[in-house]
């Protein structure tokens, strides 16, 4: 029996690189998939945890849930980051200031 | 009848007043000129004869006196009318009379003047006046006129007005009347706040004001009011001061010998025969008001004055000077005349001075226009008054010589002749009055004596040197110069002025004053009987003296051999008119001038220096406040701002605009709630 | 609606007329003007003639002449009861013969006026707007009004001086103004103290009311400014304060020394018309305001200051006269001329007898008249050859005869010969003030005796520079060419001047035109500030 810890640590490590690539990648669709990281990495705490809940498998049916919010937001962000390049002519987000006004 | 009658003499003399001014209005109004003299001539003697009438009939008669109301202030009503008595008929006659002779002497003393229609004028506003001033029945009037006499004589002395010595007596002249004036003043505050009424003959009438007012315990006492007694003697003294100043009396004299610079006929009429008298007749008026102190001022005023000015005659080169020494010498006996209470003697001496000196002038003026016409001829330079420039002319103007000889004779006193008579009622009165006196007061009478006598020298003196020797402007000239006698115009006033410088105008008796119908027109007198020795001694100890005098004169001035030291102190002391315009100079104008300027330049620096200094104290202080509330308080709210800008700024700096730096911040700070969270749970 | 707002309301409408009209017509707002004045001059000559003398005014609302009264301002104040302001107007015999005066001064100064070369609409404009708020002035009975217009005359003066002056008119202006205002500022103070003291009886409102005002019964009692209460204000009785306020308020204008250095800069600055109307009028307005007000509203503080209001009156005598011994300029030395003859005006009213009041009209009357006189001839001499300095002038009567003739009648005029108005009016202050110590202990004697020298002064200083100026020969600072330029007087300033000599000697011959329509409401006004209350 694989313990508790192992979920946790591969998490923390999953949510990890995904924060990185958030904050430092230079291109959208990267960013884009450092969210997916995080997400699962969320997923992965949620099934991990499940193990406390065998009744009603609380945690399972909310990683179900999300990975469908997850596929959603994907589109989305894909159908704003599309939006994003027709105007800008880029993706990438470090060039993108306009939040500021 | 009786009703009627004093009215007609009233308007009568209303028009003798007027027919003069009219000749003044005229000059102001009318653009042509010419026929001016017409006028004036006409108007003046109209006068005279509206005069004489009004003498003949009033002469020793009832006083008249009608008013009409002027105009009230408060519950006081101001009457103004004319009242005619024997001072003021006998004043009239002898100022038209006297008008009239200078009138036609100016014809052709003044003919070739460019400005004669003034002159013309100015003498009709002095008569107009001086008229008035005799009839006026109201103090207040008599001032006005008294003014009025003071301002045409202001216009006739400055009449040259091109000439600076002219124009500055002119201005020296009425500043000097008007310090008397202020005295003339006080005493209408004092007399008006005593008894409520300027009205002559309700103050000074029979049973007047005054006479009714009493001195008790140091307190004036009037029916209406009182006040400290020593006004009523500052009341006499102001009036007084009034009268000094008209008359020339020392110490306000100097006026009148500057006073010379207008033309001669000018200074017969103005300041020798007539306005110069208003003084005594100014005194002779109020008499009833003056106390024992205030006579006795009058007659040492008078006294020294007689003095005073006969040793400056003495000395004197210019021929009006010593004319005018002379007047005010004999001024001085008419004041001392006033002062022992013999005002009949004054007035009686007033007129026959009159017409004496006003011959002597006349005459003057005769000599100084032949002599101009000889420097104008000739194209000569020499002063054409200088007495040293004359000498032996009795032979050249024969008619000149006799009638200035009359004058001069009538000035000495000398028996037959009108000052004869005019001086012994003095002199006699005089000595009476000394007598009922303490020692001391014997000083008057002797003092009156050598004054007299001096008189004698310093007129002898004119005469011999002037009429007597030989010419000696003619010294050093080849040609011979020639003068004649004055024309017609000239000639015939002086001429008829000689015959009244003679006894039989005055008296009928020529040794006897007792005789004359002026002494006893005036009432209250009780010396005309001859009652002790004096009445005899006097006149022949008087003239004996006199004509050793004029002996004396002669030998020292016509014959030759004779010499006197003219710059020993004494001498010069004279001749500098015992420097009284320098002592007035060095004390009284040049103070007052600096006075003036100090006082403007406190004013300038200390006053007006004072407001500005407020002004820029205000303006100090609002740069002050101007300062405070640009850098502490409106600093303070502009700091305020500029803090929120600074933090502004400085937040800003977080917001780039880019998702990811946003992140990175959120992240921080979630971490930093963490951190904070989780440190705290460990304390 | 009665002649007075006549008087008051024709000057400020043909002013606005003037405003409206296009400045193509500016050479014709002076004829506007002096038929304006003109006017003015014929209704306060009808004034004059209708003015009944018999009855006495001062202190008496029923006898008043010509009143207009209207309710103007009513604000109902609440618990404060209601704010009452009239607009009311009236004469008796201590403002009447000041419309008059006005009326003739206003009317030279118009025809001084024709020297005024630049902005003529805003001149003239300013210059009704004048007239009309001094003449509004002698009129108004209600305090508040009289404020009004008091202050309204502050403006155009400002506008005229610092506009049309000389070479230091702005500093003149400026200090003209700041000093008046600086008087009346505190008058206002006194005005709303005696506003909450007073209460009208007839409607138990507080009052503007000046006849009010005058009357002891009609204050509140306790109330600042009541007699009864005695109260005291930084240790000084209230009403004592009051009139010292408001005396320094008026003094400011007379003016009296030491408060009286904005008059020689103002006068001098001035152009010509202004000069005629300062000396002229306004320094009437404060010897009409003291009589009016401080001696009518507070007799009893009258009483206790006359020594030092006598004391200041011989002061300014004296002071102005030595000044005036003392200048250069002509202009400055008539200025300083008028200091020391409103002098004399101070004198006769602290007096407090009927002589001395009465003297002290006549001196404002006559000092009117003779310095409108003398600030025309000199604006004429400047106007000619823009120089008014005494030592660059010599022998002028050779030159300008007619111009001597009038400049020897305004001097002798002013320095009091008799026959001119100025002699009698100075006779009488000083008898007035010589009597006092008899009649009520009010004046010492010795400040007649005093006063009479500034007499011989003025004589000093007119007689020195009409010798320097117009006798000698003539010798001019401009040689030829100020020969050319200094004419005789013309026809229009003949016009001008004429009437002003002749109005003079009228009253110096006849002052009974003058005391007759006066003399009972000085009577009444001295009997009731004389009165022991």
């Amino acid at each position: 029996m694989i313990p508790l810890a192992h979920f946790l640590i591969i998490s923390a490590i999953l949510f990890c690189i995904g924060l990185y690539a958030v904050l430092s990648k230079k291109n959208a669709i990267q960013v884009l998939i450092g969210i997916e990281f995080m997400l699962n990495a969320g997923i992965l705490n949620f099934v991990a945890f499940s193990k406390y809940d065998r009744i009603n498998s609380g945690g399972q049916v909310f990683a179900l849930f999300a990975i469908v919010l997850a596929a959603a937001s994907v589109a989305v962000a894909l159908a704003i980051i599309l939006n994003v390049y027709k105007k800008y002519n880029t993706i990438d987000p470090s060039k993108i200031n306009e939040l500021r006004d | 009848m009786e009703a009627v009658e004093p009215q007609k003499y009233v308007l009568l003399a209303l028009v003798a007043v007027l027919l003069p001014f009219c000749a003044f209005i005229r000059l102001l109004l009318a653009k042509n000129t010419s026929g001016s003299a017409f006028y004036a001539i006409t108007g003046i003697s109209l006068s005279f004869i509206i005069s004489i009438f009004i003498f003949s009939n009033t002469w020793n008669e009832q006083f008249i006196h009608q008013q009409v109301d002027w105009f009230t202030i408060g519950g006081t009503t101001f009457r103004v009318g004319i009242l005619i008595n024997n001072l003021s008929v006998l004043m009239m006659v002898l100022v038209t009379g006297i008008s009239l002779l200078v009138h036609v002497y100016s014809i052709a003393y003044m003919k070739k003047d460019p400005l004669i229609h003034r002159y013309w004028g100015y003498l009709g506003l002095f008569c107009a006046a001086m008229l008035l001033l005799v009839m006026a029945d109201n103090l207040l009037v008599l001032y006005m006129a008294w003014e009025l006499v003071g301002f045409s004589s202001y216009l006739l002395i400055g009449f040259w007005f091109t000439k600076d010595a002219a124009s500055q007596a002119a201005r020296k002249a009425f500043i000097m009347n008007r310090i008397g004036d202020i005295g003339f003043l006080i005493g209408l505050f004092i007399l008006y706040t005593q008894f409520g009424t300027l009205d002559i003959q309700k103050l000074f009438g029979q049973d007047g004001l005054v006479l009714s007012a009493t001195v008790h315990s140091d307190l004036w006492i009037s029916s209406i009011n009182q006040m400290p007694a020593t006004w009523l003697t500052i009341a006499g003294i102001a009036f007084f001061m009034g009268a000094v100043a008209k008359s020339a009396q020392f110490p306000l004299h100097t006026w009148l010998p500057d006073a010379m610079e207008g033309p001669t006929s000018v200074s017969s009429l103005i300041h020798a025969a007539t306005m110069v008298a208003a003084g005594v007749f100014l005194v002779a008026r109020i008499f009833p008001l003056f106390n024992d102190t205030v006579l006795l001022v009058i007659t040492i005023t008078g006294l020294f004055t007689a003095l005073m000015a006969a040793t400056i005659a003495l000395t004197q080169n210019d021929i009006k000077r010593i004319l005018a020494f002379s007047t005010i010498s004999q001024l001085g006996f008419m004041m001392l005349a006033m002062g022992i209470g013999a005002v009949d003697g004054g007035i009686f001496h007033l007129a026959t001075h009159a017409f004496f000196k006003c011959l002597l002038f006349l005459a003057a003026g005769a000599l100084i226009h032949a002599l101009a016409h000889l420097k104008e001829k000739d194209d000569l330079d020499f002063d054409i008054q200088d007495i040293r420039n004359m000498g032996g002319l009795r032979t050249l103007m024969p008619v000149t010589f006799y009638t200035m000889l009359v004058a001069s004779i009538a000035l000495i006193g000398l028996p037959l002749t009108s000052g004869y008579l005019s001086k012994d009622a003095i002199l006699i009165r005089a000595f009476e009055w000394a007598e009922s006196k303490a020692l001391i007061f014997t000083i008057v009478p002797y003092t009156a004596l050598l004054v007299s006598w001096l008189t004698a020298f310093y007129i002898s003196r004119l005469i011999f040197k002037v009429f007597f020797g030989k010419w000696r402007l003619q010294k050093g000239f080849k040609n011979i110069f020639t003068l004649h006698d004055s024309p017609a115009e000239m000639k015939y006033p002086m001429i008829i002025l000689a015959v009244c410088c003679l006894f039989p105008l005055f008296s009928s008796n020529p040794l006897l004053f007792e005789t004359s119908w002026i002494l006893n027109g005036f009432h209250g007198t009780n010396s005309l009987q001859r009652v002790n020795a004096y009445h005899t001694i006097i006149p022949a100890a008087v003239n004996t003296i006199s004509i050793m005098v004029m002996y004396i004169c002669y030998r020292w001035y016509v014959k030759p051999g004779y010499s006197i030291a003219n710059n020993n102190l004494l001498y010069r002391f004279s001749e500098n008119q015992w420097y009284f315009n320098c002592i007035y100079d060095v004390l009284v104008v040049k103070p007052v001038n600096t006075f003036a300027k100090a006082i403007f330049w406190f004013e300038r620096k200390v006053v007006d220096g004072l407001v500005n200094l407020t002004g820029r104290a205000g303006l100090l202080f609002s740069a002050i406040s101007a300062w405070v509330d640009e850098y502490i308080i409106d600093a303070a709210v502009n700091n305020l701002a500029l803090l929120a800008k600074k933090i502004g700024d400085f937040t800003r700096h977080f917001q780039t605009g880019r998702v990811q730096h946003y992140l990175v911040t959120m992240l921080l700070f979630v971490l930093t709630v963490f951190v904070l969270k989780y440190f705290s749970q460990l304390l | 609606m009665s002649l007075l707002s006549i008087l008051i309301f024709m000057p400020l409408i043909a002013g606005l007329i003037i405003l409206i009209l296009p400045s193509s017509f500016q050479q014709k707002f002076k004829y506007v003007t002096l038929l304006i004045t003109i006017l003015q001059l014929l209704i306060s000559g009808f004034i004059y003639f209708q003015f009944d003398p018999s009855v006495a005014g001062v202190h008496l609302e029923s006898q008043f002449q010509l009143v207009e009264k209207l309710a103007w301002i009513r604000l109902d104040l609440g618990s404060g009861g209601k704010l009452e302001i009239d607009y009311f107007l009236g004469i008796d015999g201590l403002s009447m013969p000041f419309l008059f005066l006005t009326s003739l001064v206003m009317a030279v100064a118009v025809l001084a006026s024709w020297e005024i070369k630049t902005n003529l609409k805003a001149f003239f404009a300013l210059f009704l707007l004048l007239d009309a708020a001094i003449m509004g002035v002698f009129c108004a009975l209600d305090f508040f009004l009289f404020y009004i217009f008091y202050e309204l005359m502050l403006l155009p003066l400002y506008f005229l001086i610092g506009m049309w002056g000389g070479v230091r008119r702005e500093y003149a202006a400026i200090k003209f103004f700041l000093y008046t205002l600086f008087g009346s500022v505190f008058m206002l103070l006194v005005i709303i103290g005696l506003y909450f003291s007073v209460i009208n009886p007839a409607t138990g409102n507080h009052t503007f009311n000046m006849i009010t005002m005058m009357d002891p019964a009609n204050f509140v009692q306790g109330s600042i400014f009541s007699i009864a209460a005695n109260q005291e204000l930084f240790g000084v009785p209230a009403r004592l304060l009051a009139f010292i306020v408001l005396f320094i308020a008026f003094a400011i204008k007379v003016p009296i020394v030491p408060l009286h250095t904005w008059l020689p800069d103002a006068h001098v600055e001035a152009p010509t018309p202004v000069s005629i109307i300062l000396a002229g009028i306004l320094l009437k307005i404060g010897g009409y305001g003291i009589l009016r007000i401080c001696f009518s509203m507070f007799p009893d503080a009258a009483s206790q200051s006359s020594w030092w209001l006598g004391l200041i009156g011989v002061i300014s005598i004296i002071y102005g006269a030595l000044n005036a011994l003392a200048q250069t300029d002509l202009k400055r030395l008539i200025a300083y001329s008028s200091v020391s003859h409103m002098g004399f005006v101070l004198l006769g009213i602290a007096s407090g007898t009927v002589e001395g009041t009465s003297g002290a009209m006549l001196q404002m009357i006559s000092h009117g008249i003779l310095s409108a006189m003398l600030f025309y001839l000199v604006g004429m001499l400047y106007e000619r050859v823009h120089d008014r300095d005494i030592y660059s002038f010599r022998g002028l009567a050779t030159l300008m005869p007619a111009f001597t003739v009038f400049i020897m009648i305004a001097f002798f005029a002013s320095l009091g010969l008799p026959g001119f108005s100025a002699f009698i009016a100075e006779a009488f202050t000083l008898i007035g003030a010589f009597s006092s110590e008899s009649v009520n202990g009010w004046l010492p004697r010795w400040m007649a005796i005093g006063g009479s020298i500034g007499i011989l002064l003025s004589a000093a200083y007119f007689l020195w520079t009409l010798q320097r100026m117009f006798f000698g020969q003539t010798r001019l600072k401009g040689g030829t060419d100020w020969a050319l330029q200094l004419s005789d007087v013309n026809l229009r300033e003949k016009f001008a001047l004429v009437p002003l000599a002749i109005m003079a000697l009228i009253l110096g011959i006849l002052p009974s035109i003058a005391f007759d329509k006066m003399n009972t409401s000085v009577i009444e006004f001295v009997r009731f500030i004389t009165l022991k209350q």
